[in-house]
């Protein structure tokens, strides 16, 4: 039982088509690099356990092909992910502007407690840059999410892009389970204040 | 290549204009607003089998993973005794001022003492002021269990395969009865047949269904095409027979017979069509598991997996077709026509349907009249529980007789021999009950329990109770049953068992601080005298093998004149999770002795290559450090340093 671990995350990474999502993968789960671009086929997933507050978090990141004629089986796995990578490439404003279709179709298929962020990779090519990080940043307040400059090719921000979705899920993770049972002040004070009486006051009255 | 492909004008998730409304509905062509431009080529078809085979074996270890987290929590639930409520309701203590504090459980509201409850901070969603509320410890565990097998997230525990049976357990929300879960059998039964390892004769049936109702759940052909190719696109059915496949050779026959006797218990009338059926609107439930989703929602997946299903067998892809295995040999249909007369045998086995399945035991019984004796052949028995690491068994049988008033006629159990190093042991051995009476044989039972024969303690495997009134003089008698789970008989048999050295409690964890595994000597009891007093001055020796250099030697102080000393003395012996699947804790018990040596008392070994529950607790302590696993053991007569 060496290969234990505390959580598994599912992650899925979507977005168009050459954008980067399978080099971006491709760093973080082997820390390498590829220059040539294969489409991914349909979908595939990675495995890296990661370790946050002393927990063992197995991260199943699904890549998706971008291309549309994988769609109905891409969007079949939007289901069960926990995080959602929105990835769009600086270089290319046409992937900037799909980004919204991407966030509407998780909207059609993802479960709504879907934790979701925001990539612009490439951000190595500053002379072919389209998008500025002023504009992705704007993307993502306006839909409340999380937003990085990447490069698979540099590796610069990769890691630390999914140790903050991985966290963000696990912080959601408490939370839900406290929400799960929400504070209820008035009702804890008076079962602490009879949990007294029964053991003191009662008592001390009868004394 | 992405949106800008579709329509110039038309964006996929904007409705379409009124114009070209009207012009669709002229078509009659249908709502559908895209087309896939192109079927997927084999190759890619290829490439998406082999990821979604890949994802199906991470599937299965989830599975197990979740069956560990649950099995955790239900044996907590199992151990709280629930008194009432002046009482903690996990382990019984009264409150009181001089005694454990009264807490109430924020979850179950519940009181329970302040020993078997944690206090967790929460945190105001609104502020950032946090607050102290209790759970008690099954609360805790259970959301513990929440959060870790991500059930919060899917509102609901994900299915999950219990560790013993590895059986597929569907969700217990999605399964509300036991009907249910006979249905998940079936699918056992189907997806049985992918098994490449057992050759089995199988009778195809082939049921016809509509296109419409196809496209909801093709279930049934992926395990039909599988049959050859081991393992495909993964709906539950396949992930189950994967896990399964994990238990060897064996599920085929344990599931054909749990629905044949629960087909016996009255439910006769059902036919494979019901199951079939069951199957179908039960398999497009919710349930957070990527295939069955891609199951019910990529029609793309569908339409492929048909296509290759078409292309491995050659099949017309609309004709799904459900096998059925025809009989496991005589003793399963034997078992049939013996067990619908006992109302009694048929519940026992309806029980046994229910628990998970521990294998199953083939005996023959024949009874003397003349000599007034019971002859029963252990003739063979399958798919025993693994207790090794290596995944084996040394069974043994014991028997004997329960009269009507439920107690065991003999005190002596007969035992069979041991067969060593498997999990399906052919016993072929006769043991004799003298002294029964031909009217005894109306209301008795045979009770047969399997043990584990190791040095340090012999593991309970299983338990049959076979109805002796079907037993005629003439003939013999030749029947398989399920083994089931542990009850009072069983202790009852294994108590039967001496254990002349005594018993030692001891408790293991890891802690991942210090790097180093803590035993916890607690104490012994009935401990062999060997000094003239009639009691023993007794010292426990700990060593962690191998000891490369020499520092892994720990021993308690001696407790003097006593047969049940207890020490609760800690010991730290450093060492990396890794390593300690390779060690062996050797613990030693000895009398004090001064003037002349040491007289041994008795020994256990607790490592990797241990059995049964040594394992258990060994395993346990590494998989979940920094918790204390406590065991009682028994001790072996034999010095392993000799």
């Amino acid at each position: 039982m060496a290969k234990t671990y505390d959580y598994l995350f599912k992650l899925l990474l979507i977005g168009d088509s050459g954008v980067g999502k399978t080099c971006i993968l491709f760093r973080f789960s082997e820390d390498a690099f590829n220059t040539t671009f294969i489409s991914t086929i349909g979908i595939d997933f990675k495995i890296r356990t990661i370790e946050l507050d002393n927990k063992k978090i197995k991260l199943q990141i699904w890549d998706t092909a971008g291309q549309e004629r994988f769609r109905t089986i891409t969007t079949a796995y939007y289901r069960g992910a926990m995080g959602i990578m929105l990835v769009y490439d600086i270089t290319q404003e046409k992937s900037f502007e799909n980004i919204k279709n991407w966030i509407r179709n998780i909207e059609e298929n993802a479960s709504a407690d879907v934790e979701k962020m925001l990539l612009g990779n490439k951000c190595e090519l500053h002379d072919k840059r389209q998008v500025s990080k002023e504009r992705g940043e704007q993307l993502a307040i306006e839909y409340g999410i999380k937003f990085m400059e990447t490069s698979a090719k540099a590796s610069i921000n990769v890691e630390e892009a999914f140790l903050t979705l991985a966290s963000d899920i696990k912080a959601k993770t408490e939370k839900r389970m406290e929400a799960n049972n929400p504070p209820k002040g008035g009702h804890q004070l008076k079962t602490l204040d009879s949990r007294t009486k029964d053991s003191w006051l009662s008592r001390c009255s009868l004394l | 290549m992405d949106f800008q492909n579709r329509n110039n004008t038309a964006n996929k998730f904007v409705c379409p204009s009124d114009r070209q409304l009207a012009l669709r509905a002229k078509l009659r062509a249908g709502w559908s607003s895209s087309k896939t431009s192109e079927p997927l080529r084999p190759e890619e078809q290829e490439a998406i089998i082999s990821v979604i085979r890949r994802n199906e074996e991470i599937e299965i270890a989830e599975r197990q993973r979740v069956g560990r987290l649950v099995e955790r929590v239900e044996k907590i639930k199992q151990h709280a005794v629930e008194r009432g409520p002046n009482c903690c309701r996990l382990c019984g203590d009264t409150f009181g001022l001089l005694r454990p504090h009264r807490i109430i459980c924020e979850d179950c509201r519940q009181s329970v003492c302040t020993k078997c409850s944690v206090d967790i901070n929460i945190r105001y969603h609104t502020s950032e002021r946090t607050r102290e509320i209790w759970l008690c410890r099954i609360c805790s565990e259970t959301r513990e269990m929440w959060k870790k097998s991500g059930a919060w997230f899917f509102k609901g525990l994900p299915r999950y395969d219990t560790p013993r049976s590895a059986s597929a357990t569907p969700t217990p929300t999605a399964t509300p009865g036991g009907m249910a879960s006979m249905a998940g059998d079936t699918r056992a039964v189907h997806s049985c047949h992918g098994t490449p390892t057992r050759p089995a004769r199988v009778k195809k049936l082939t049921i016809r269904v509509n296109d419409s109702s196809s496209s909801s759940g093709p279930s049934e052909p992926e395990d039909e095409l599988d049959g050859g190719a081991g393992s495909g696109f993964g709906g539950g059915a396949r992930g189950s027979a994967v896990g399964r496949l994990q238990r060897e050779d064996s599920f085929r026959l344990r599931a054909y017979g749990s629905i044949r006797s629960f087909i016996d218990g009255g439910e006769r009338k059902l036919s494979n069509s019901f199951f079939f059926g069951r199957q179908q609107s039960h398999r497009p439930s919710e349930c957070p598991d990527y295939d069955s989703i891609s199951l019910t929602n990529g029609s793309a997946v569908a339409q492929l997996r048909r296509e290759s299903s078409s292309l491995r067998r050659g099949s017309v892809s609309s004709s799904w077709s459900i096998s059925e295995s025809s009989g496991s040999g005589n003793s399963g249909s034997q078992s049939q026509s013996q067990s619908q007369s006992q109302s009694q045998y048929t519940q026992a086995q309806q029980q046994h349907c229910r628990d998970p399945l521990l294998g199953w035991l083939e005996i023959a019984i024949s009874y003397r009249e003349n000599f007034h004796s019971l002859d029963c052949t252990m003739v063979r028995a399958r798919d025993l529980p693994a207790m090794d690491a290596s995944g084996l068994t040394d069974p043994y049988c014991k028997l004997n007789i329960i009269t009507p008033e439920a107690l065991t006629k003999y005190t002596r159990w007969q035992r069979t021999k041991t067969v060593h190093k498997t999990r399906n042991p052919e016993f072929n051995e006769t043991l004799q009950f003298v002294g029964v009476e031909p009217e005894e044989l109306g209301n008795s039972l045979l009770y047969v329990a399997l043990f584990d024969d190791d040095k340090y303690g012999h593991d309970f495997l299983g338990a049959a109770k076979v109805c002796l009134s079907t037993v005629h003089s003439t003939s013999q008698y030749r029947i398989s049953v399920p083994l089931g789970v542990e009850d009072q008989y069983s202790s009852a048999a294994e108590m039967a068992q001496e254990w002349p050295n005594g018993k030692i409690l001891i408790s293991l964890c890891y802690n991942t601080k210090r790097r180093a595994l803590v035993v916890n000597v607690k104490q012994c009891i009935n401990l062999m005298a060997m000094d003239n007093n009639g009691s023993s001055d007794p010292f426990v020796k700990l060593q962690l093998k191998p000891d490369a250099h020499k520092n892994k030697k720990h021993k308690t102080s001696v407790k003097w004149r006593t047969l049940n000393p207890i020490y609760n003395e800690e010991f730290y012996f450093e060492a990396s999770p890794h390593d300690l699947n390779k060690e062996m804790l050797i613990v030693t018990v000895w009398d004090k002795d001064l003037g002349k040596s040491n007289d041994f008392l008795g020994s256990l070994q607790l490592g990797a290559q241990s059995k049964g529950e040594r394992l258990q607790q060994w395993h346990d302590c590494i998989r979940l450090p920094d918790h204390f696993h406590e065991k009682w053991h028994c001790l072996a007569p034999d010095n392993p340093a000799h």
